[in-house]
């Protein structure tokens, strides 16, 4: 057993930012203590590394999933939507789904930086919101092909963009997400700090 | 009646029933993964505590930390009687659905 073992600081630094700091102290003190007493000395120092990473994967994964569920749901809502109700006009459809992506992007990356007091939590939940949509996002839009893919539904697929767009969007997605994250992350980080006591404010 | 309890909150009330006085996180996650038999993640366990402590089935504190762990706290778990109830329910359930039977079931049952 090794007292003086620690675990890759950046991944320290990604628990913070996924758990908030009023979870952060005990929860790291039990990875680290796990790490010490019982990882190390069956795994060896880069297995050990590796399972800690894994398990602050795990807080973020935990932290982000319900939004990412969310954010594939609505965009396979408008998916299926265009396929079988086309239209000429999508500007009312687009601002309705972006409206709500855009929203659901914000508040997954709100939480945790309020939570946190970090601005960095905002855009590494948003992008790990959209990161965990994406395969949902491909394997649902492959299950509506499969399901419809009749040539009237073809037709619409391609007056609504054609399936490089649909395939493409998730991952297209990401950039604004940081950035949408962020802003979400400044915002949680100022409040965050207005409601700490003025003493322990930075 | 008491809240229905999954598998995987079975095991981790009753590793803090085991555990008394040291039932802290990490102690539970060894417990619950020597009992189960599974690498489990500690973050699984993280969101049960949570789970139950919202449904009111466990309470919490903060303890002093170990050299070990560099001094960070622990947060130690309890059950309410609640909690109690509930684990007692489960198993009454379970035993009620074994009524008859004769375990382990054998041939083609």
């Amino acid at each position: 057993m090794s007292h003086d073992a620690t675990p890759p600081a950046w991944a320290e630094h990604l628990l913070r930012l996924a758990v908030g700091a009023g979870e952060f102290d005990h929860l790291s003190g039990d990875l680290l203590e796990q790490y010490r007493v019982t990882v190390l000395p069956a795994r060896g120092p880069r297995g050990a590394d590796r399972w800690y990473v894994l398990q602050v994967l795990g807080f973020v994964w935990r932290g982000a999933r319900g939004w990412a569920l969310l954010f594939a749901l609505g965009f396979l809502a408008r998916t299926a939507f265009d396929w079988l109700v086309p239209t000429q006009h999508f500007y009312d459809r687009a601002l309705v789904t972006t409206i709500t992506s855009a929203s659901i992007l914000f508040i997954a990356a709100f939480w945790p930086a309020w939570r946190s007091g970090s601005v960095l939590a905002g855009p590494l939940f948003g992008l790990a919101t959209t990161a965990l949509a994406a395969p949902l996002q491909i394997a649902g839009t492959l299950a509506l092909l499969a399901i419809w893919h009749d040539p009237g539904t073809q037709a619409a697929i391609s007056g609504s963009g054609g399936l490089d767009e649909v395939f493409a969007l998730p991952f297209l997605v990401m950039l604004p997400a940081i950035v949408i994250g962020t802003i979400a992350g400044l915002l949680g980080a100022a409040l965050a700090s207005l409601r700490r006591p003025p003493a322990l404010r930075a | 009646m008491a809240d229905t309890l999954g598998a995987f909150e079975q095991a981790v009330l009753l590793a803090i029933v085991r555990l008394g006085e040291e039932a802290y996180g990490r102690a539970i996650l060894q417990e619950v993964q020597t009992r189960t038999g599974r690498d489990v993640a500690a973050g699984a366990v993280h969101a049960t505590l949570e789970r139950l402590e919202r449904k009111g089935l466990l309470t919490s504190r903060l303890g002093p930390g170990t050299p070990i762990r560099d001094g960070r706290v622990r947060r130690f778990y309890r059950l309410d009687p609640s909690g109690r109830r509930a684990l007692n329910e489960a198993r009454a359930a379970v035993d009620t659905l074994w009524r008859g039977l004769r375990w382990p079931l054998k041939g083609s049952v």
